[in-house]
């Protein structure tokens, strides 16, 4: 039984601040010369996702848009404002962090879900799925080190896709592995689409974003200017055209 | 313990059981890739302190007027305490900034990078003490009261190494001198310990130093568990208590506002 306005994630003047800092600072620094440059990254943005929606967030860079998906994700806390996130958030963000070398791809199943949030107990269910997922084979009792780059990426996939997220969220550069993954985590993620799954993207790809969401939010300087269907698209980009459906 | 726990409408429970999840699986993690490609594995965590004792137990009673009873035996629960104590406390401290492809990757709960490490080491520490019993059965110096100075000193110091790892761990990240701070002074917080001295060989008028210092109780605890040397005196207790309590709830507190903002300065 859903419910069509259920809150999946409400966002309340959310300002962020980030201190510039071109080296790292020292604790001598700190305190002889305490310069303050400072750069809002999101200024007092309030924004409500409800379940199931599709939304795209576009800008240009430097806009907030990737500030915004980890205030979203909770991997950082904004300056000032209220997050209320209802379920469990996922993102697809850097997929192949997070592994340790030295264990092996099972082992690292494991470590990668818990700290996606998943028990131990869903892991153990889920287990044969993400290994089949992820198409490893015999390298799955090989440690991490041993992997080329694109099976540590669809291992991240994997895991991440298999952690049954209520909220997804997407970064651009989502090209996992060769073709015939690609198609199959296209697959996965358009299930996911078609599902009452919350989805989150933020591509400069616009074409991805028309195919696959139904809200669309521009983003200029740490602000919402525009929230709406996807007519938002041809104003915010004159030279697109929406690609013909096939 | 939730440090720096999302708000999911979950019930509590279910996020102190993650906790709980995440931190053994973290920690089963150290303790298989520390020692992965090494011939001794664990092995090393016994090596280490018996060379250190072997040294020192040669060397250093030409300095001392009165010896101090099994002199071997007291030199190696104070090097192995101490390795326990330094050995975590050095890898904690730069945990976070190491494990910067985690925090930027999810919001897990901040606080099981550090702790994992610590224990790892203390799996290490107590297997250690387990084979160290056998030549202290040996000397029978073992009596039933030694259970309680041995886990009270025990709980002292995972105590006190968590405290002092999670503030360290928290500050380094937008202040990397801690770090090297923290490694300068391992080194002469060792000589501050009685490890290769005891307590009753310290003039009086200087004993204040040691009651700043938790680990005098600590180590002594444990000198009095396995071998029945001294205990430490109440004051002593007392003092070294209230440090520990001070330093892990300011630990706590600091990891706890600093951990949201983690991602900001790696």
């Amino acid at each position: 039984m859903k419910q069509p306005a259920a809150i999946a994630i409400q966002l309340t003047d959310i300002r962020k601040k980030y201190q510039i800092h071109h080296e790292k600072p020292t604790l001598v620094e700190k305190f002889i010369k305490d310069h303050n440059e400072t750069f809002w990254a999101l200024k007092k943005l309030t924004l409500t996702v409800h379940k199931g929606e599709k939304i795209g967030i576009i800008g240009r860079n430097g806009s907030g848009k990737t500030t915004l998906l980890k205030i979203m994700a909770g991997i950082t806390a904004p300056t000032s404002g209220r997050v209320q996130t209802y379920g469990r958030v996922v993102s697809l963000i850097d997929l192949e962090a997070g592994f340790h070398a030295d264990l092996t791809g099972y082992q690292n199943i494991y470590l990668n879900g818990m700290l996606l949030g998943m028990s131990r107990r869903e892991i153990e269910a889920k287990i044969k799925d993400i290994i089949a997922f992820a198409d490893l084979k015999q390298f799955i009792d090989a440690p991490l080190f041993t992997y080329s780059s694109g099976m540590a990426l669809r291992l991240g996939f994997a895991v991440a896709v298999h952690a049954e997220p209520d909220i997804l969220l997407l970064d651009e550069n989502l090209s996992a592995g060769d073709a015939n993954f690609r198609i199959k985590a296209r697959r996965k993620l358009q299930e996911f689409f078609r599902e009452e799954k919350t989805i989150i993207v933020v591509t400069h790809y616009l074409d991805f974003i028309a195919e696959t969401c139904d809200r669309i939010i521009h983003i200029k300087n740490g602000a919402v200017v525009r929230d709406g269907g996807l007519e938002i698209l041809s104003q915010y980009d004159p030279d697109w055209k929406r690609p013909q459906k096939k | 313990m939730l440090i720096c726990g999302m708000s999911y409408n979950t019930p509590m429970n279910h996020e102190l059981r993650h906790y709980i999840e995440l931190l053994t699986s973290m920690t089963h993690k150290e303790l298989t890739a520390r020692y992965k490609h090494t011939v001794f594995g664990f092995l090393w965590i016994f090596i280490n302190p018996l060379l250190q004792m072997i040294v020192i137990g040669f060397i250093f009673p030409f300095f001392i007027k009165e010896a101090i009873p099994h002199y071997y035996l007291y030199l190696f629960i104070g090097l192995l305490t101490w390795n326990f104590f330094s050995l975590s406390l050095s890898k904690s401290c730069a945990s976070i900034v190491n494990e910067r492809s985690l925090i930027k990757k999810a919001a897990f709960p901040r606080s099981v990078i550090p702790i994992s490490i610590i224990f790892s080491n203390l799996t290490n520490y107590l297997i250690a003490f387990g084979l160290f019993l056998i030549p202290i059965l040996l000397v029978n110096t073992l009596t039933i009261y030694s259970v309680f100075s041995f886990f009270g000193g025990l709980i002292m110091l995972v105590t006190f190494i968590i405290g002092i790892s999670l503030l360290t761990s928290a500050l380094n990240v937008r202040f990397r001198d801690i770090n090297f701070f923290v490694q300068a002074m391992l080194i002469i917080w060792f000589y501050a310990t009685p490890i290769i001295y005891s307590l009753s060989q310290i003039p009086d008028r200087l004993s204040w130093i040691w009651r700043l210092n938790p680990l005098t109780s600590i180590l002594q605890l444990m000198q009095h568990a396995l071998i029945g040397s001294a205990l430490p005196d109440i004051t002593m207790l007392t003092s070294n208590s209230l440090i520990i309590a001070a330093i892990t709830i300011f630990g706590i507190l600091i990891f706890r506002e600093e951990s949201k903002n983690f991602d900001d300065w790696l």
